[in-house]
């Protein structure tokens, strides 16, 4: 049950070298999404690697082009920065919807956007899931959401995520074999379990690259309290001087959502419908499924309206 | 009043609880402790076939296990309901009932011992929803063998006066609506936290987070045959409490049990799960009110039909089945008035008392069917409530005896503050404004435990220090207390507060208290306090005068001098105690309060009895947006008649406090249940409203001076709260015109409802 | 068990620890400094804050062998030589607690946010303490107390 080792690489190689000598690692970044699921015994390694003394992670560096973040900048951080308040409005407003204001003075980029999936059956005590049997994601045979034993239905909550993808961003891996550059979208897996793509060989998101372009912009996040919460829904979306739109949801499926097109080549009506086909929504958060559903509809409205004027 | 009283005061603790100082039961560290976990139960009701502790106990670092046969004895806060045990015996009863506990050197190893009991059990038909306990079922499948003819109902409270059903039938109108609430739980910061200290002369010291030291005393007495003289319960600090620690707790009782056994001193802190499983908190309701009015506006008779989801065990339920009905007897006249109130028991944690106990939900139910009455006869909602106001000094049909009565002016001043005659019905879509009113007993006049002593006793001692101490039972939980105790002393003295000092709640040093429930403190322990520190200074009026040669009406006291009004006299404090306690030093006076007889003759008349009740008119405004159903709550005007403020800072703070609960509870608070267990028993998803969600507050104090109060203060403590809801609910009509008959307004809700109105 | 030494309250410990051990335990069990309250345990209350390098975090998700070489100031160290902090002497003044068990984690939240905004308005400091759960006062005054703070500090 406990951990043998707290690790402080001072490097990314450093962090690579550790990894690849201890088994059964975790990459500690802020903390603030991955020490719930260590106090619940939702994982249970062996050795902890703490990011957060590894300085080339927490630069911020932009030129005409890009701006580039390091993964362990706080979400704080990049709220101040003048560059990203410039450029990137959207950024700050997702990165201010998350946690609270001292979470983000610890959370990190990287660990929002690799925040672990949540559902309502998942995400309790361990005597809780005992109770219930457990589940799939767990050491269960059903879900319990479904109550099938086919797949996991957990949802990615990452709002940052939701403004990256339709921002278009790039994200930069360091592994044991060198690394590789993708598209944020292809870091995502439509999967409750395995969420996340590209991480193996002990892979590290070290930064996150945003290209620098025009476009406006439009936010929204669903929650009861205006703090705190983890969203139920998270649109974000931007359209370009071209007309071409992306649109970025999370809260409502495995993996977050991309949606893109461009505004004379589809209608409103279009974008609901492949909305709804994209989102495989399940009764697994505090908000009732319906009206979940019902509001990805509605928000879709609201942005609609926002950039007819 | 020269001195203290109605002034704007700190706590006299403050200054410890902003530095860190504060010590709650949690903080209290002693040498060769251990620490105590529970194992607790997975299944809803299952009979427990066999524990085997074997692995368990051969850990190391393992002291002590004990489990449910240990402690068989029965208790519960009140003496009708006595159906808890500290542990299972033989069945569990809901999911995180405790069965085993483990005292280990530390947390984690007592923790993994937990973990290596094992325990076999067999799984009865469980009961989660009220309409099934409702049904007959065979012996073995009910919750407890005591319930009623074969069904798993715990108590069935019932009250009629006149032919209620036949008023309303005959009204010229009537409104009946079936309404739905959600349990909610206290939410207070600090967990529940207990440390046991068995001591060499055979006496146990226990520091706990309790609203009520006696009745944990009592119970402690009961469940571990120990006499009383050999318990001392200390209450520290306590991080709120709002009801949910007013009962004697199993956790209190097994750390204690488990101290008695090792010899050492024993702690148990709950997570925040377990604050969250042990609940106590609100009844999850459904309730059928019908309201009837003549066309004048006059309230022609209420009848209601209540069913309260009551978990697994009795808790204060008997007295909340009650007070769901009893209460709503004010503060408007009713004189054809019924209530049937069922309490269930289901396999789920058990329900209890909360901030504004029982008559939370009712009021609201009330307070919308008032609006819609009003409505139906387009009579202005404020005008139809001053129409059925109670009086000042009279009873209410089932002989509650009213006495000091401010509603009027309560209604008056939110009515005036809030503009509400332009404002109310010319908003715009979408904003706005509801009115409620409010109405609680300032303290129970009826004792739980039926027994020939006082409510309350206070006892003041003055050394040669100069300094007075004041003994008290009294339980401050943060609402203030030992700041009013001190306040009351200082005036009646004529000295500084920082002469007077506070020994509480320790039923060891400190005379008997019944604890902090029912809004009782103020009312009750300040009288005794006030009458103990006049006796105080009549001792020194008596021997001053004597020594002095000087009439005894004459002498003064203020600002730490002892004088007359010619000045013939004229000394310190110091030297006036030196006069007082010559020739036989330190003095103690006592005071005590004890409630007057109240009440009618029939069976239930006992039920929500108060020496003096407190009233309350709210209004909120809202905004509510029309396409995804969020309600904001832009503003509250909140006027609350507590008799006197004896302090208003901590009046004022009861009353925001208490729309802060009452906020949650209407439109983010809701413990939701998957099977019996609680599927958000942490903060993240149990909602408790944020500084960013909490709206501006505009309070008014209303004063109506209880000739009976000290100083004429009554209650601000619970009856607050009863308000905020329905004036929330109310407001969401004006704003978007649908009716909201289920809590909490969430949405969704709101969402549906303006749909279906379309 | 780990070696650390740690600078709290400007006082250098040197103590063993676990390895995912947090800054609240060491703090509360192992150096007796029980200011610093545990309301969750989950990140979800506040009640935990403390300052590490004058920022505020919370003691109950932070690693204490993270804390190695940084400087954590707790609720005891707020106060000098008995003369009480802007904030905490007009909580007092203003009622802005109740039962005291958040308070701590107001305070230590409330320091940062002063010394980092001078002219606070009414919904800064709002968004700032809406980590912090207070269950008893509705917050109203808190918000005033750190207002009327920010008067005091200038
Ligand atoms: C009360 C509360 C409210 C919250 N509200 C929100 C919310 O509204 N929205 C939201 O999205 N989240 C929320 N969170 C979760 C969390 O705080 C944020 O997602 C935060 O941004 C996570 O960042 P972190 O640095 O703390 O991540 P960590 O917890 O350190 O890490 C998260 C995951 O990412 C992995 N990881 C982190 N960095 C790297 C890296 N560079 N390379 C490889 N793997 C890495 C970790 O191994 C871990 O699995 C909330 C948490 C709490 C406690
Ligand atoms: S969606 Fe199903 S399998 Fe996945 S975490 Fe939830 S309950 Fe488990
Ligand atoms: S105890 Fe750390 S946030 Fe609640
Ligand atoms: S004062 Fe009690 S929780 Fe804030």
């Amino acid at each position: 049950m406990s951990v043998k080792s707290y690790l402080k690489p001072q490097s990314v190689t450093d962090a690579l070298i550790m990894a690849k000598t201890h088994a059964n690692y975790l990459y500690f970044a802020g903390g603030t999404d991955i020490q719930v699921y260590l106090k619940q015994q939702l994982i249970k390694p062996d050795h902890i690697i703490d990011l957060s003394d590894i300085g080339e992670l927490q630069n911020i560096a932009s030129n005409d082009e890009n701006i580039s973040i390091g993964s362990m900048t706080t979400l704080d951080a990049i709220s101040k920065n003048n560059s990203i308040y410039k450029d990137f409005p959207l950024i700050v407003e997702a990165a201010q919807s998350i946690g609270t204001p001292v979470i983000r003075k610890t959370a990190t980029v990287g660990g929002n956007i690799l925040v672990n999936n949540r559902c309502n059956f998942y995400n309790q005590s361990f005597g809780w899931r005992q109770a219930i049997g457990s589940c799939l994601r767990d050491v269960g045979d059903l879900c319990q959401v479904t109550k099938t034993s086919g797949k996991c239905f957990s949802r990615n909550v990452s709002d940052l995520a939701a403004a990256l993808f339709c921002l278009d961003a790039k994200v930069i891996i360091s592994n044991q074999n060198e690394g590789l550059e993708l598209s944020i979208v292809d870091l995502y897996n439509q999967d409750g379990i395995d969420f996340h793509k590209h991480l193996d060989h002990d892979g590290i998101l070290t930064k996150i690259i945003l290209p620098i372009d025009a476009g406006s912009t439009w936010f929204k996040k669903l929650r009861i309290r205006n703090t705190l919460d983890f969203s139920s829904l998270t649109i974000a979306a931007k359209v370009y001087d071209n007309r071409n739109f992306r649109i970025g949801l999370n809260g409502v499926s495995m993996s977050p959502v991309l949606i893109t097109g461009n505004l004379d080549m589809i209608d409103l009506e279009g974008i609901k419908s492949l909305a709804r086909k994209s989102c495989k929504t399940v009764d697994n958060d505090m908000m009732p499924l319906k009206y979940r559903r019902e509001m990805i509809d509605v928000y879709l409205d609201q942005w609609w309206v926002s950039i007819q004027k | 009043m020269s001195g203290p009283i109605g002034k704007r005061t700190p706590y006299i603790e403050a200054v410890q609880k902003v530095t860190g100082q504060a010590q709650f039961a949690e903080d209290f560290h002693f040498s060769n402790m251990l620490y105590v976990k529970f194992l607790r139960s997975p299944h809803t009701h299952a009979k427990i076939q066999n524990i085997n502790l074997s692995k368990a106990k051969k850990l190391a670092g393992v002291c002590a296990i004990s489990i449910g046969r240990d402690l068989p004895i029965p208790f519960g806060v009140l003496p009708i309901s006595p159906d808890e045990t500290a542990m299972a015996v033989n069945k569990v009863r809901y999911i995180g009932e405790i069965v085993a506990a483990v005292a280990a050197e530390s947390e984690k190893i007592a923790h993994e011992a937990c973990s290596l009991i094992e325990v076999d059990y067999e799984p009865i038909r469980d009961f989660l929803e009220p309409d099934d306990s409702l049904i007959d079922c065979s012996p073995d499948e009910q919750i407890h063998s005591h319930s009623k003819n074969g069904t798993n109902v715990h108590k069935v409270a019932e009250l009629y006066f006149n032919d209620p059903k036949k008023a309303i039938q005959n009204s010229d109108i009537s409104c009946t609506r079936t309404f739905k609430f959600a349990g909610v739980t206290h939410g207070f910061t600090e967990p529940h936290a207990t440390v046991a200290q068995w001591n060499d002369d055979e006496t146990l010291k226990v520091i706990t987070a309790t609203q009520v030291p006696h009745y944990l005393q009592k119970y402690l007495s009961k469940v571990l045959e120990i006499p009383l003289h050999k318990i001392r319960v200390i209450k520290p600090v306590v991080g709120g409490g709002f009801g949910g620690k007013s009962d004697p707790f199993p956790h209190e009782i097994i750390t204690s049990y488990l101290s008695i056994k090792t010899h050492r001193p024993v702690k148990c802190v709950f997570t925040r799960e377990e604050v969250f499983i042990s609940n106590h908190g609100r009844h999850p309701t459904k309730m059928t009110l019908s309201v009837g009015a003549d066309k004048q506006g006059k309230i022609t008779g209420l009848d209601t039909d209540i069913v309260i989801d009551g978990g697994s065990y009795g808790s204060f339920g008997v007295v909340t089945s009650y007070y769901n009905g009893v209460l709503l007897q004010g503060p408007y006249r009713i004189n054809e008035f019924g209530f049937t109130t069922t309490r269930t028991y289901t396999n789920k944690p058990q329900c209890g008392a909360m901030r504004g106990h029982g008559a939370v939900n009712p009021r609201y139910a009330m307070e919308v069917i008032i609006d819609e009455l009003s409505h139906s006869l387009k009579m202005d909602p404020c005008d139809f409530r001053e129409k059925n106001f109670l009086p000042a000094n009279t009873l209410t049909v089932g002989q509650l005896r009213i006495t000091s009565n401010g509603v009027l002016d309560c209604l008056k001043a939110v009515r005036e503050k809030s503009a509400w005659d332009e404002r109310y019905g010319n908003m715009p879509d979408g904003r706005g404004l509801g009115i409620a009113c409010g109405f609680f007993i300032s303290g129970s006049a009826l004792p739980i435990n039926w027994n020939r002593y006082p409510q309350t006793v206070v006892h003041t001692k003055l050394d040669f220090d100069g300094r007075v101490v004041i003994f008290s039972g009294a339980s401050d939980i943060g609402q203030g207390s030992d700041t009013m105790l001190v306040q009351i002393t200082a005036e009646e003295l004529g000295i500084t507060m920082d002469r007077v000092q506070v020994e509480v709640a320790d039923t060891k040093l400190t005379p008997v208290d019944l604890g902090s429930y029912s809004s009782r403190v103020t009312f009750m322990v300040g009288n005794a306090a006030k009458s103990s520190s006049i006796k105080l200074r009549d001792e020194l009026i008596k021997t001053i005068s004597k020594e002095k040669n000087i009439k005894p009406e004459s002498i003064q006291f203020e600002n730490n001098r002892i004088f007359t009004e010619d000045k013939s006299l004229n000394m310190s404090w110091d030297e006036g105690v030196e006069i007082c306690l010559a020739g036989r030093g330190s003095i103690v006076t006592m005071g005590y309060y004890i409630s007057p007889q109240l009440g009618g003759k029939f069976k239930g008349s006992g039920a929500g009895l108060s020496p003096s009740y407190s009233f309350g008119a709210f209004i909120s405004e809202v905004s509510v947006d029309k396409k995804t159903g969020a309600v904001k709550v832009e503003k509250v005007w909140g006027a609350h008649d507590c008799g006197k403020a004896l302090n208003p800072l901590a009046v004022e703070g009861q009353i925001e406090g208490s729309i802060h609960m009452g906020l949650g509870q209407a439109i983010s608070e809701e413990l939701v249940y998957e099977n019996g267990q609680f599927l958000n028993s942490n903060f993240i998803d149990y909602k408790i409203p944020s500084t960013l969600d909490t709206p501006d507050m505009d309070v008014t104090i209303i004063e109506s001076d209880d000739k009976e109060g000290p100083y004429g203060a009554k209650e601000a403590g619970e009856g607050p709260i009863h308000p905020v809801l329905p004036a929330i609910g109310n407001a969401i009509f004006d704003a978007v015109r649908v009716r909201m008959y289920e809590l909490p307004i969430t949405p969704d809700k709101v969402l549906r409802a303006i749909k279906e109105k379309i | 068990m780990i070696k650390v030494t740690l600078n709290i309250n400007d006082f250098d410990r040197t103590l063993l620890v676990e390895p995912d051990e947090n800054l609240l335990y060491t703090l509360r069990e192992r150096l007796l400094l029980t200011g610093t309250k545990k309301g969750c345990d989950q990140a979800s209350c506040g009640t935990c804050t403390v300052l590490m390098d004058k920022k505020p975090i919370l003691s109950c998700i932070t690693p204490t062998l993270r804390c190695e070489g940084k400087s954590i100031h707790t609720i005891e160290s707020v106060a000098k030589n008995g003369k009480l902090h802007p904030i905490q002497d007009q909580l007092v003044k203003h009622g802005g607690l109740q039962c005291g068990f958040c308070t701590p984690g107001f305070v230590m939240t409330s320091i940062e946010f002063l010394e980092e905004n001078k002219n606070p308005t009414e919904s800064e400091i709002k968004e700032a303490l809406s980590g912090n759960l207070c269950r008893c006062t509705g917050y109203k005054k808190i918000i005033e107390a750190v207002k009327a703070a920010s008067e005091d500090m200038k």
